[in-house]
């Protein structure tokens, strides 16, 4: 390889792409025999050519490397596709006995178990929220009047907060009607 | 069936008899196409144990894919297929260390000239190592698909119709991919032609 000092010389633009595919062997026979016309008269596609001559087969040349290296690749390969495999069977040992008809079959009983079940024990379900409601002590239960006056007081605080929501306050002698 | 018999099917048997569970004619494939997948991957990379492990990882993946591989285009082009993606998307992952690893490279490069400037005048082979860098730092500046249609015509001998069913594009693209390429591998590499 040499180093050149003259300025780099472009092919024809309409047929630079052309001596790419004809350098490769590619285009159509047409093709061909157009860029090999233009070559017998124009010296700076030749010259183009003879750059891609010179320069592109030296980049594809490989490292060569040992047969070693080719032997272990493929030991190691074996190893590899061994394990993967080995990995599969693992997953089908789970899945294999279950044929294609059977897994639609499968979900299918699974969200009809569910949708019986949701069926039968409707209305046996709390919700945990439910739970969290204050349990009346025993000794206002057994008291019927003092019962009365601790449902009253709750009514009490529900409409004031009903009316903190509306942003309206009801005066103490405004709820009296005429 | 003996290892000899099986070194004779065409890709298109051994397929068939992998998706009939033969999984181990797999290997006939690994030994025709490893030295293929590995210097694909090498091109890529240039570092010869990422370039083993994606290759392998694509040699994996075809096999666990095997079944889905229907025969629409040659079994080569669907292997390169996944090669081809396998080292994308690890470029893409590595793009940033590739052009670190450039630009020590080229630093580098620019010593051992002025070293070479103050002693003798450089070897054949010295400039034959700095053609050969300025090539690989030209192909890795290149876009992708650019870089990847001249690997795979230049370096794996691939015909054009073969790249455009790889890269999934058409011939007239991967023709102008291809003449960028080597436009731009020419103008960077003129002082060495």
């Amino acid at each position: 390889m040499k180093e050149r000092s003259d300025t780099l010389r472009t092919a024809c633009k309409d047929f630079e792409e052309d001596l790419v595919l004809y350098y490769y062997g590619d285009g159509s026979e047409n093709e061909r025999i157009r860029v090999q016309d233009h070559l017998q008269t124009c010296s700076s596609c030749r010259e183009f050519l003879e750059d891609l001559r010179k320069l592109l087969p030296q980049m594809a040349k490989p490292n060569e490397l040992p047969s070693e290296f080719w032997d272990n690749y493929y030991d190691e390969m074996v190893q590899k596709l061994a394990a993967h495999e080995e990995h599969q069977a693992w997953w089908k040992s789970w899945f294999v006995p279950m044929r294609t008809w059977m897994m639609p079959a499968f979900g299918t009983a699974v969200v009809a178990a569910l949708a019986i079940g949701l069926v039968i024990s409707r209305g046996h379900w709390h919700y945990p929220f439910s739970q969290t409601q204050e349990q009346i002590p025993q000794e206002i239960l057994t008291d019927t009047n003092q019962l009365e006056f601790f449902k009253s007081m709750d009514m009490l605080e529900t409409l004031s907060s009903l009316e903190g929501q509306d942003g309206t306050k009801v005066q103490p002698g405004n709820n009296q009607h005429g | 069936m003996n290892q000899t018999a099986q070194q004779d099917l065409r890709d298109e048997e051994i397929v068939a008899l992998c998706q009939q569970g033969q999984r181990e004619v797999f290997e006939v494939l690994v030994r025709k196409y490893m030295e293929k997948a590995f210097r694909i991957a090498f091109d890529f990379t240039h570092d010869t144990e990422e370039a083993k492990d994606l290759s392998q990882e694509a040699f994996l993946r075809a096999f666990s894919r095997i079944k889905q591989f229907d025969g629409r285009s040659s079994f080569y082009t669907w292997f390169y297929r996944l090669v081809v993606n396998i080292c994308l998307d690890h470029t893409r992952r590595k793009g940033r260390v590739i052009w670190e690893r450039l630009e020590k490279e080229k630093e580098g490069a620019m010593e051992t000239v002025e070293l070479a400037d103050g002693s003798s005048l450089p070897d054949e082979e010295a400039i034959a190592g700095e053609a050969k860098r300025r090539a690989d730092q030209t192909l890795e500046a290149m876009p992708n698909k650019q870089r990847t249609a001249f690997l795979l015509r230049n370096h794996q001998g691939l015909s054009i119709p073969d790249i455009a069913k790889v890269m999934k594009t058409t011939e007239g693209t991967v023709r102008v991919y291809l003449h960028r390429a080597v436009a731009a591998l020419r103008q960077s590499l003129m002082e060495f032609v």
